[in-house]
Parts: C-alpha cells; structure tokens; sequence
C-alpha cells in the first residue's frame, strides 16, 4: 500500500514536472519553429510598382554614404568616454592619440546656499578658447565643497595658478579640458564637469585642437 | 494480529483512493491547462506576424535579387536620419557583428558584437516586412537594466574644513558590476544588450543566477505562470540578444538618451 501512495505521489510529480518543461522549453520552442513561423509575406498583388533599378540603388547609395561621411570633421576632433574615462583624438578618420582622462562625478552637492550638480554634459561642444598657464578662479562651490567661507568676488583668495595645468580648451557654460595637478586620479570620475588630461596628453591636445574644433561627449 | 493487519490495508486503500482520483484530475487539468496554453501560445505568433503584414503594406515591391542593396540603403539612411538629431544613437550591424554609437553622424564608439541571437519571426520576414521594420530608425520606447543608468550621488556640504577634510570620498569607477539591459523599441519588440567579457563568464554567471538569460529566464517563468493563474492570453514579443564586452554594454547604457533612435541591420 505505502507503495501504491509511492506510485500516486511520483505521477503526480511527473504531471507538474510535464507541466513546467512545456512551459519552460517546450511551449517557448514551438513559439521559434518553422511549423509556427512560416514566410512572413506579402503577396505580389498587395504591392504596387516595380522597385528600383540595381543601378539606381547603387547610385543612392554611394550618394548617402558620401553625405554620412561629409558628417565626419577632416580636421581634429576629440571623443571623450565619460563611463570608462577615456578619450580619442582624431584628425580625420585617423585616431592620433588615446588615453585616459577624468570626467564629472555625477554628484550633487547640498549645502545652505544653494544646490551645486557636478556633471559633464554629454553631446557635441566646440572649443570656443584656448589658454595657456590657466588661473583658476574658484567658483564658489569650490569654497562651499571646502567647508570654507565664501570670499567676495575677486578676491585674492579665489585665484589659483597651477590647478588647471598647463593649458585650458573652454567649452562654454564653465566646462574645459584642462590638466591637473591630481594625477593619481586620472581615469575615475572625480571632476566638477570639467575633462582632466594627463600633462603629455594635454600638450597634444592642445596643440591639435583648435578654436571650433569639435568635442563629442558620450 | 493478522486481522488488524487487514484493516489496516483496508484504511489505507480508503484513504488513498481519494488520493488516486485527485492525482487523476490534477493531471488532466495539467494536461488541458498545457494544451490550451500551448495553443493561444502558437496563437500569440501568429498574431503578432499577421500585425507585421499589416504594417508592411508597401506601395513598391521588393526584388529578392537586390534586397541586399536595398538593405544597404535604408541602413545608410536611417543613420542620416538619426544624424539629424542633436543626441546619441545606436546603430548595429548584426551582419558585420557590430554595435556603434552615432553623434551627428560621428561614429564615437564602436564595439565588436561577441555573439547575438535573434527570434526566428525575424528570420522569416520578406523584404517588404522587413523594411516595414527597419527601413527607419526605430525609437526606444522603455528602458530596463540590471545598473542604475544615470546614478547621481547626493552629498551634503561639510561645515568646516576640518569635517571636507575627514570626508573620505568613495570612487566607483572600477567596481566590477553585471552589466545587462533591454530596451523596448517602438516596432514592439526588444533588444536585449548583455555585458559579457567571455562566453565561460557569461555561463559561470547563468549557474549563479546572475546575468541576463538567467534573469530573461526566470521573468519568462513568471509571466507563463502569471497568464496561466490569471487565464490571460500569452504574449509574444520578438528579441534580439546582443552580447558585447561588460565597459562598453555599461557605456552605451549610461550615454543613450531614453527615447534614443536605434537602426539596425539583420
């Protein structure tokens, strides 16, 4: 008898575990197979011209490929990676240099005077100024992120030399590709909004790129 | 001592004779529940194929001679259409095994696909259904990933420069995270990008319970037993399942803007 309860109890196991396989892999199978799937077609009366020429196809399409390329600078361009803090300078089609750099720290900072947000900004920017032996002038979340008082503007104290490395690319609204003096965290995202370069990188940089060259942020 | 031997039997069979009808029905209301769901399953494809017909009602036929340049041209062209906007797109290529994102028309990163699948609905598209498809750029409707996509920290000013000073900041860049995200296009189906930095990784992680097919799996299980307790129909969503290395899946996630445009060539 307590084998009979055996038998009833494994069938039962056997009917949930039938159940769950055609639910799991056959059910899913079927949904993939040719008997399921046949041709997803249209019949030739549902249409109604003739299509193009293979001639006519060939020349469209080298006619778009030459407007998609025309899209592409010939002069440099840089391409910053802000996830993997990396960037890829281009003339052309062709990558001069590559390497890492630091990018904004997506954080936002809350203090009594105000609500600071520190990003880079993703999208396509220009280099509206170049600079060299930059003088930061601290704006006055720097003091704020200090736990420091805010000086007045201009004041002696919101000017600092050295900060920003040897050279400055503005990209408008207060974002710049700039040195630093933190180089140990060169490929983390630590930065205000800004772009840090190494020293060496920064030189190619800015001896490449020029007023209105293109910078791509992704 | 042998009597009550005998009624014991006896009581057993009694009770276990309730038990054998039950096993009896349980499983003939499996098997019906099986048959049924397996039917409106068939029927979801069928369906969602009969909707592709619909929508590929085009004025021009398609000569299955040239569907390959064809193909070329609304490939170069949705990427025009794409490059007229101001934000990030992705474009793949799953014939040439690549995934790219375009600003402006500017390839700014581009990405060896390590392996793909994709539903056989696609593979059984004429050109006209196929074209209905992705002769334009599609626009991703929903997004779902296993990592925050903008993660943004909120950090309260220190008071004193003692307090900036003592605050230690933690930086995240190199965490090692399972990287996989879906995203819902607007042609009704789904595009599946799974990080994975080699194939051993990506099957070390199934047996973990970690990883996309693991999590794809399990929510599949969900929702059949969740329309079969709730007698809802099944569905049928066709995918595309992109696996490409974890520091560009994680990449191209945190830079598509949430209604990005996505071209794709098959």
């Amino acid at each position: 008898m307590v084998r009979t309860f055996f038998i009833y109890l494994a069938i039962l196991f056997a009917g949930i575990l039938f159940f769950a396989s055609m639910v799991l892999f056959a059910i899913p199978a079927i949904q993939e197979s040719d008997l399921v799937l046949p041709e997803i077609t249209i019949s030739q009366n549902e249409t109604g011209e003739a299509g193009p020429s293979k001639e006519s196809l060939e020349k469209d399409i080298n006619k778009l490929q030459i407007k998609l390329d025309k899209l592409t600078p010939t002069d440099a361009y840089i391409i910053i990676n802000t996830s993997d803090n990396h960037f890829y300078l281009y003339k052309g089609k062709q990558l001069i240099r590559e390497g890492l750099c630091s990018t904004g720290k997506n954080e936002k900072l809350v203090s009594e005077k105000g609500d600071n947000t520190f990003y880079t900004p993703l999208g396509v920017r220009r280099v509206q100024r170049k600079q060299p032996n930059p003088v930061w002038a601290k704006p006055d979340w720097a003091f704020i992120e200090e736990g420091l008082p805010i000086p007045p503007p201009g004041h002696s104290s919101r000017f600092e030399s050295g900060t920003l490395g040897a050279y400055k690319l503005e990209l408008g609204n207060g974002y710049m590709i700039h040195g630093t003096i933190y180089k140990r965290f060169m490929g983390l995202s630590v930065t205000h909004g800004c772009i840090r370069l190494g020293d060496e990188d920064l030189e190619v940089v800015y001896s490449t790129m020029q007023i209105g060259s293109k910078v791509y942020i992704y | 001592m042998k009597k009550s031997g005998e009624d014991f039997d006896s009581l057993f069979e009694k009770k276990y004779s309730g038990l054998k009808i039950f096993v009896i029905f349980f499983c003939l209301i499996l098997l019906a529940f099986t048959s049924v769901y397996t039917y409106l399953s068939i029927k979801a494809v069928r369906d969602r194929m009969d909707l592709a017909k619909t929508q590929a009602t085009s004025d021009t036929s398609v000569d299955p001679t040239l569907i390959d340049l064809m193909k070329d041209k609304a490939w170069v062209e949705s990427r025009l259409k794409m490059a007229s906007r101001d934000s990030i797109g992705l474009s793949i290529d799953l014939g040439q095994h690549t995934i790219q994102m375009e600003l402006k028309g500017v390839v700014v990163m581009k990405s060896r696909i390590r392996d793909y699948s994709t539903s056989g609905f696609f593979k059984r598209m004429d050109g006209n259904v196929y074209f209905a498809m992705f002769g334009s750029p599609l626009t991703i409707q929903k997004f779902e990933s296993s990592i925050e996509k903008n993660p943004f920290k909120i950090v309260q000013a220190p008071k004193s420069a003692e307090e900036a000073e003592n605050a230690v900041s933690k930086k995240d860049s190199v965490i090692k995270e399972n990287v996989f995200w879906t995203v819902k296009l607007d042609r009704d189906f789904e595009l599946n990008i799974q990080g994975i930095d080699s194939v051993s990784e990506s099957q070390s992680k199934y047996k973990l319970g970690k990883g996309f097919e693991f999590k794809r799996d399990l929510k599949n299980i969900v929702n059949s037993f969740e329309h079969i307790l709730k007698f809802k129909k099944p569905t049928y969503t066709p995918e595309i399942l992109i696996s490409i290395p974890e520091n560009e899946a994680k990449a191209i996630l945190r830079a598509l803007p949430r209604n990005a445009l996505v071209t794709i060539r098959i």
